[in-house]
């Protein structure tokens, strides 16, 4: 992937999240190349098959698909946004609401139900990112409308968050024209509701998983524990990382990872303290700490905890955070993928933020989503750190993974930690 | 280095005489799943999960947990004990591949 | 292993229904080893036989004035839900409760835990974490020293994602 100048073409696009400072433009002629040190499985790479076809190597269990077709976060990558799709309705297809009810709620589609809310008591759980659709029929729509809208909305709302279904080959054309006639059916009076836990308009949040820093109630905790090991036990060549860190790492560590992610001059990149570990860690002790091994985010998490109480206090105003911070929110709000997301689309309030997304309630980004990873993964009985994270978006968004300690995830996550400035640092957390 | 069997015990910091004292525990162990082949039969294996836990006060057995693979992975326990005398209370966990894991809180008055 | 069980074992077996059936059927589910005394409380099977092998055919009554069954609404996922049950109870050496029983109906094994107290732990509270293949009833069945069944049951929906999970 050659680097040179990227200036982006139409900076008009990039939607105004912040009132007041006008954000400096991204530069990308001075990032560097970086060859990753993460773990195989966590480097986004590709093998070829002796039938010359590309296999995905990835973490085990994770979906195996090659989204090469569609845009990723690479600085290298300038792919324009798939081009709008406009459209004309088939004729001589004859449209069935009850094959287009199970297309919309199909969980190999959309589903549409992930955003959208329509009438039934098998529709779980339904989400609130997208407008209620429980009396669309009512307002006698056009069908060659609500199929272009389907197909690919941005014909009609160039700044939709909804995916260009057609255009991105997720659904057929015959499968839209039966989408239409369900969407056409649905009329009032609509039942009142039973549940409101079934409406995600009325829907509890969720409660989240207790006291993330509880030894009895995470076991990221007791894995923290293992950094003190690590600590203290004398690497290949011979040192400790006790040895130039003195008085324990509760003492040596405390205010440390608050600065973090920042610019490592001796690489000249942008790092997290996990991408910051990889290096340096056998550099000094000569112990391998490649990005998402456990030792990794063992250290991670027991340096990390050392500032626990301490408010994030990352540079976001030097020349070169200033451009890294640039680039980073570039990314944010560049739409990827086979869904065609950025992540401004789920995670700012002018996108779904604080809305469900199916049964996941959306997070905002700028409460400050930062200073809890690395987090417990309870339905992965993991560790995730915000890399994991990243690339896990992968999946809804159809696009494939960057390396684990990419520079292009360190920028995006310097973007996002400074919203958490200020706040105080609680490691490790957990979640779902 | 694996992390089975860790134990976590938590009590409160103050017990008095004769209160009724809550106590988390937590271990780290895989509590291994069922598995099931293409056709949907079950693998026949030994599954390696945690299926009792006996908790023990002044040597004395006063509560059994016999467990099975609904229960979650890294298991999380909790009971109560009434504290009449400082001394061990003791979480034992015994999994099916003959693993046996422990830890001890000494219960002191304060 | 020393045996702790609080009461005679030939109770204990008989408690859980028919041994033999039960350990055969179970051997291959859980895999569990030869050297294992007890047979094996879970077992793959639907909840109605899971309460019939628990409980035969006593009657079991509503719980609900004396039960506290604590446990989400909404679970995020099906790996981790929180429990817990609190039963009123003075905990004596004449009127305490003997067991309690989580299950989830809708799992392949119904059959979460089997908690046994004795007065000494003062109070019948107890909690877990468990695992729920899908939405559907959670019990908690409470058995007292005098050989009363109660019972009380909640709704838990298990939630996904909308895109990625």
């Amino acid at each position: 992937m050659t680097r040179r100048a990227l200036w982006w073409a139409g900076l008009a696009t990039l939607s105004v999240g912040c009132a007041g400072a006008v954000p400096d433009a991204p530069d990308y002629r001075d990032v560097p190349r970086w060859t990753s040190r993460a773990l195989p499985a966590a480097r986004g790479e590709f093998r070829i098959l002796p039938d010359g076809k590309r296999a995905a190597v990835r973490y085990p269990g994770w979906s195996t698909r090659d989204f090469d077709r569609y845009r990723t976060y690479a600085y290298g990558d300038e792919r324009p946004e798939p081009a709008v799709q406009r459209v004309t309705m088939p004729t001589g297809i004859t449209g069935d609401p009850q094959k287009g009810r199970a297309l919309f709620l199909s969980r190999s589609k959309g589903p549409c139900i992930g955003c959208h809310l329509v009438p039934g008591d098998d529709v779980w759980p339904a989400g609130s990112a997208g407008p209620d659709q429980s009396r669309l029929g009512d307002r006698k729509l056009p069908d060659q409308y609500l199929y272009q809208v389907v197909w690919d909305a941005r014909a009609y709302f160039p700044k939709t968050i909804m995916p260009p279904w057609g255009a991105a080959g997720i659904l057929k054309a015959e499968e839209v024209v039966h989408i239409v006639a369900y969407l056409q059916t649905l009329k009032g009076p609509v039942a009142p509701e039973t549940d409101r836990e079934r409406n995600p308009f009325t829907r509890s949040k969720p409660a989240g998983f207790g006291d993330n820093l509880d030894p009895t109630n995470n076991p990221a905790v007791v894995l923290a524990d293992d950094g003190e090991g690590i600590w203290t036990a004398h690497g290949p060549a011979g040192r400790a990382c006790a040895d130039c860190h003195e008085n324990g790492a509760a003492r040596a560590m405390r205010g440390v990872a608050p600065r973090y992610p920042k610019l490592v001059k001796t690489y000249g990149r942008v790092m997290s303290l996990e991408d910051f570990l990889e290096m340096h860690a056998p550099e000094t002790t000569g112990r391998a700490m490649a990005a998402q091994s456990a030792d990794n985010l063992a250290m991670t998490m027991f340096v990390k905890r050392a500032s626990n109480g301490l408010p994030v206090n990352i540079d976001v105003t030097s020349p070169q955070a200033r451009a890294a911070l640039a680039r980073g929110r570039a990314t944010f709000y560049r739409k990827v993928g086979e869904r065609n997301h950025s992540c401004a689309d789920c995670h700012t309030p002018g996108g779904a933020a604080g809305k469900f997304l199916g049964g996941r309630l959306l997070a905002d980004v700028t409460t400050g989503l930062t200073r809890h990873f690395p987090t417990w993964r309870t339905d992965r009985a993991e560790v995730w750190d915000m890399r994991k994270r990243f690339q896990w978006c992968m999946t809804p968004l159809g696009m494939n993974m960057l390396a684990a300690d990419s520079i292009e995830y360190a920028e995006l996550e310097l973007y996002l930690t400074a919203f958490d400035n200020g706040k105080p640092l609680s490691v490790p957390g957990i979640r779902h | 280095m694996s992390d089975i069997g860790k134990v976590r015990l938590r009590v409160p910091s103050s017990i008095k005489p004769g209160d009724v004292v809550q106590v988390r525990s937590l271990v780290i162990h895989p509590m291994e799943r069922i598995e099931r082949d293409a056709q949907g039969k079950i693998v026949a294996k030994t599954y390696n999960y945690i299926n009792k836990v006996t908790v023990t006060y002044l040597g004395k057995t006063i509560a059994v947990f016999d467990t099975t693979q609904s229960v979650s992975e890294n298991p999380f326990f909790s009971f109560t004990f009434r504290a009449t005398d400082p001394g061990p209370l003791k979480v034992e966990f015994f999994d099916t591949t003959g693993g046996r894991y422990e830890g001890t809180v000494d219960i002191k008055f304060s | 292993m020393k045996d702790r069980s609080l009461m005679p074992r030939r109770q204990a077996l008989r408690a859980l229904g028919v041994l033999g059936v039960g350990a055969a059927a179970g051997a291959l589910a859980a895999g569990q080893p030869a050297h294992a005394q007890a047979p094996t409380l879970g077992q793959n099977e639907s909840v109605q036989d899971a309460m019939k092998r628990l409980f035969g055919g006593r009657t079991i009554k509503d719980g609900s004035a004396v039960i506290k069954l604590d446990i989400p609404l909404i679970a995020e996922n099906g790996s981790v839900v929180p429990v817990a049950v609190n039963v009123e109870s003075p905990m004596t050496a004449t009127n305490y409760v003997k067991h309690i029983y989580i299950v989830a109906d809708k799992n392949r094994i119904p059959v979460v835990t089997r908690v046994t107290l004795s007065p000494e732990a003062g109070r019948a509270a107890v909690g877990a974490n468990i695992r729920l293949g899908e939405t559907g009833e959670v019990r908690a069945i409470v058995e007292q020293s005098d050989g009363t069944l109660l019972q009380v049951a909640r709704d838990v929906k298990v939630t996904v994602g909308g895109c990625g999970g």
